[in-house]
């Protein structure tokens, strides 16, 4: 069902945000929910207090973590081990499907409960398991409903952002056989049941991983639902899924992430549920999963280290708080962006993960540059400047716009000497006269017809400010010798104040 | 047997694959990041919270009265008792007034002290692991309250901590309708960090497999931004402050 759906997608990002752009309920319902995350992000932050501080030390953390992973990734390997747990490596996603098919097919499962996980998403995971005959529930109540509707997440945090309660009303009496009013409490409950059935039937329970702890091999996970204790808990096996730069090295460094990630998330003090799980359940205990598994996946990752531009990648804690800041993601939502993640932080991580540029070269241009993404970042990511990069590397292998191109460098030839610059302008001037009205010029002819389909380019002016630059010099040079007294006295006066400590210094919440 | 030695043979196989892989695997990344592997643990200057956060240290009133305002502000309820008396009498209190029959509790001796099978004769009151034949994820799934002990709390965030043990099961503070936690008042601490720096100095092979932090009701917000309570953990929580 999710293959018919991916099979249809409209290859271009514009073409996927124009179908976005056509569903009202689709914008409003994204604009609505980025607003109430942002908003008690906002808060959250500013309630906690010294904000900047705590982003500069989880950055720190995680540039730390990332520059000796060797170290700290083999470090939680052999603890985790020494826990009881079976590691393995998949340097694919291929690989890391066939690990986890091998388990299922060994542990002859029947079903397999999933909770939230991003990185089996990348690995269309579910479509494997269904491929060997084994069922694949997903049990947070988002990704539920979702694949119920057989679509895949369009947020990293509210996954059904684009459904309405109709539409989900409409999916679960289907699977309930009978009609559910369309009331959240109703819907919620069917869920419920459904899911407790599910859970305690299922062989095996299949996590992500938020956070892994090197120095004592544990795993944690944030979660709001219970989904991911219960997957952790209730089956006899537990494979978890993690990708390799999850790491921290410590419970210490885990308060810095847990201040950060919820209320980065949705401004939460903490998520309602934190585990920190050690390995499968001890000898004397009375549940917990008898066996347990970690698939240590790269899947691409590894290509970002080393790479000055992007290595800071690996640093995101995947809050989601750039989607909800993005002006485009509020408007384009989600599934425009045509990869596992989106947002600013997709637009940048599908083309690195993949190291195919050319293929995703529209996915870098889905952003205004304007610097929300990074301001929002819990761990201080320049993915604003990253996707500068990705443009370039674009243009440099050859993926540009070619006329844009030419334009670009035929207006460095010119600008990059005076007397050319003059000769155009005066040139310009000339012309203008042929096409000029009332000020503007509103032909939608060549290189004037993407801009002026909507707007008016204002004619060159009769005097410009290289014209009178002349003039304007002298006067700056003549002018500034003298000042006038009262600013003179002014400026003394502040100065002095500032000297004497004054007020309205750094002051933090 | 044979299937288990079969099964045994098969892990081992994927454990030897996986040591060879972890060499490269390791190697690799080094040679991305252009240096040789690193094998000593290397300097860590930044390790958790800030310095001035370390030093916030809150008086037991103010625990008291931040934790109660925070569980409170996610749906949580609180109360306050002089001892275990007035909270087995809370309980029980409980259990009458919402028609609870199936009570499960923790095997800690401080809870066996409550007295919950005297006060509720006409509930089943059961206690975690305390018989090897049962099969306790099913009496915690259809438990009507699961009845904890806290480990620790902690004020800042409003969380209660617990910790998996043979007499301590995760099910019962997840699969029960409604959570009664226990939170002896000298457990309550300010931040996060003094619960999980534990963790660190605790020797790897002393932790439990499970360690939660529960900071009120199950919660969703999945279907129209509206906030549904109980989706699959408890939906009705109480944190008892003894002390």
């Amino acid at each position: 069902m999710s293959h018919a759906s991916t099979a249809t997608k409209p290859k271009t990002v514009k073409a996927r945000a124009d179908l976005a752009l056509n569903d009202e309920f689709l914008r409003k319902a994204v604009k609505f929910t980025t607003e109430r995350l942002r908003l008690g992000k906002k808060n959250a932050s500013e309630e906690h207090g010294n904000w900047d501080d705590w982003r500069e030390r989880g950055r720190q953390i995680r540039l730390h973590t990332i520059a000796h992973l060797d170290y700290y990734l083999n470090l939680f390997v052999d603890n985790a081990r020494a826990n009881g747990v079976h590691v393995h490596f998949a340097d694919t996603a291929d690989e890391a499907v066939k690990l986890s098919l091998a388990i299922a097919e060994r542990k002859a499962a029947k079903s397999v409960v999933k909770s939230k996980s991003m990185v089996t998403e990348e690995l269309h995971l579910n479509h494997a398991l269904e491929g060997i005959g084994v069922e694949a529930v997903e049990t947070d109540l988002g990704e539920y409903i979702i694949q119920l509707a057989g679509e895949t997440p369009s947020h990293i945090i509210i996954p059904a952002i684009h459904k309405n309660r109709y539409q989900i009303a409409e999916l679960l009496s289907k699977e309930a056989g009978e009609t559910l009013e369309p009331d959240t409490q109703v819907l919620a409950g069917f869920v419920r049941k459904k899911l407790r059935e599910k859970f305690l039937e299922a062989d095996i329970g299949m996590t992500g991983c938020n956070f892994a702890i090197a120095e004592t091999g544990s795993m944690v996970l944030f979660e709001n639902e219970g989904n991911g204790r219960m997957v952790s808990t209730v089956p006899k096996t537990q494979i978890t899924l993690m990708g390799m730069e999850r790491i921290i090295p410590s419970f210490e460094d885990l308060e810095v992430m847990a201040t950060l990630l919820p209320r980065s998330a949705t401004g939460q003090k903490l998520t309602v549920y934190m585990s920190g799980i050690t390995g499968p359940r001890r000898e004397v205990d009375g549940d917990g999963p008898e066996e347990m598994h970690i698939i240590i996946v790269d899947n691409g990752r590894s290509l970002q280290l080393g790479d000055p531009e992007f290595q800071e990648l690996l640093n995101c804690i995947r809050c989601g708080a750039c989607l909800n800041a993005c002006p485009v993601y509020r408007h384009i939502g989600g599934h425009a962006y045509g990869g596992t993640y989106s947002g600013p932080i997709g637009a940048v991580l599908t083309p690195a993960l993949n190291k195919n540029v050319g293929e995703w070269d529209d996915i870098a241009n889905a952003s205004s540059l304007c610097g929300a993404c990074y301001e929002a970042c819990p761990v201080k990511i320049p993915l604003h400047d990253m996707l500068v990069y990705l443009r370039r590397r674009k243009v440099e292998r050859g993926h540009g716009n070619r006329a844009e191109g030419m334009g670009m460098k035929g207006f460095a030839a010119v600008a990059g000497n005076s007397g050319r610059m003059a000769r155009a302008l005066k040139l310009g001037k000339l012309g203008q006269k042929l096409v000029a009205r009332d000020g503007g010029i509103r032909l939608k002819i060549g290189p004037l017809k993407g801009w002026n389909s909507y707007r008016v380019t204002p004619e060159l002016p009769k005097q410009s400010f290289r014209d009178t630059w002349k003039t304007l010099e002298g006067e700056l040079r003549g002018g500034l010798q003298e000042m006038d007294e009262a600013t003179r006295d002014r400026m003394a006066r502040i100065v002095q104040e500032r000297g004497q400590g004054g007020k309205g210094g750094g002051h933090h919440g | 047997m044979a299937n288990s030695r079969e099964h045994e043979a098969w892990l081992q196989e994927l454990e030897a694959a996986s040591r060879v892989k972890q060499r490269t695997f390791m190697d690799g990344i080094a040679g991305k990041l252009k240096r040789p592997r690193v094998t000593e643990a290397p300097a860590h200057p930044y390790r958790g919270a800030p310095d001035f956060w370390r030093e916030m240290e809150w008086d037991e009133e103010e625990r008291v009265q931040r934790f109660t305002d925070n569980f409170k502000s996610v749906g949580g309820h609180v109360v306050r008792l002089a001892g275990m008396e007035e909270a087995s009498r809370f309980i029980a209190d409980k259990a009458q007034e919402m028609s609870a029959h199936y009570i499960l509790r923790q095997q800690e001796s401080e809870l066996d002290a409550l007295g919950l099978e005297a006060a509720l004769p006409e509930a089943q009151v059961s206690v975690w692991n305390s018989d090897p034949d049962t099969d306790w994820k099913a009496r915690a799934a259809e438990a009507d309250f699961g009845v904890v002990l806290a480990d620790y709390a902690v004020a800042y965030t409003g969380s209660i901590t617990v910790l998996s043990a043979a007499g301590k099961g995760r099910t019962v503070s997840l699969l029960p309708t409604v959570l009664m936690a226990i939170i002896p008042v000298e457990r309550l601490r300010t931040r996060l960090g003094e619960v999980l720096t534990g963790f660190d100095q605790a020797e790897r092979e002393q932790l439990p497999a499970g360690i939660h932090f529960i900071s009120g009701p199950s919660r969703s917000a999945d279907i129209e931004n509206d906030l549904t309570i109980g989706v699959h953990g408890p939906g009705i929580v109480y944190a008892i402050l003894v002390g």
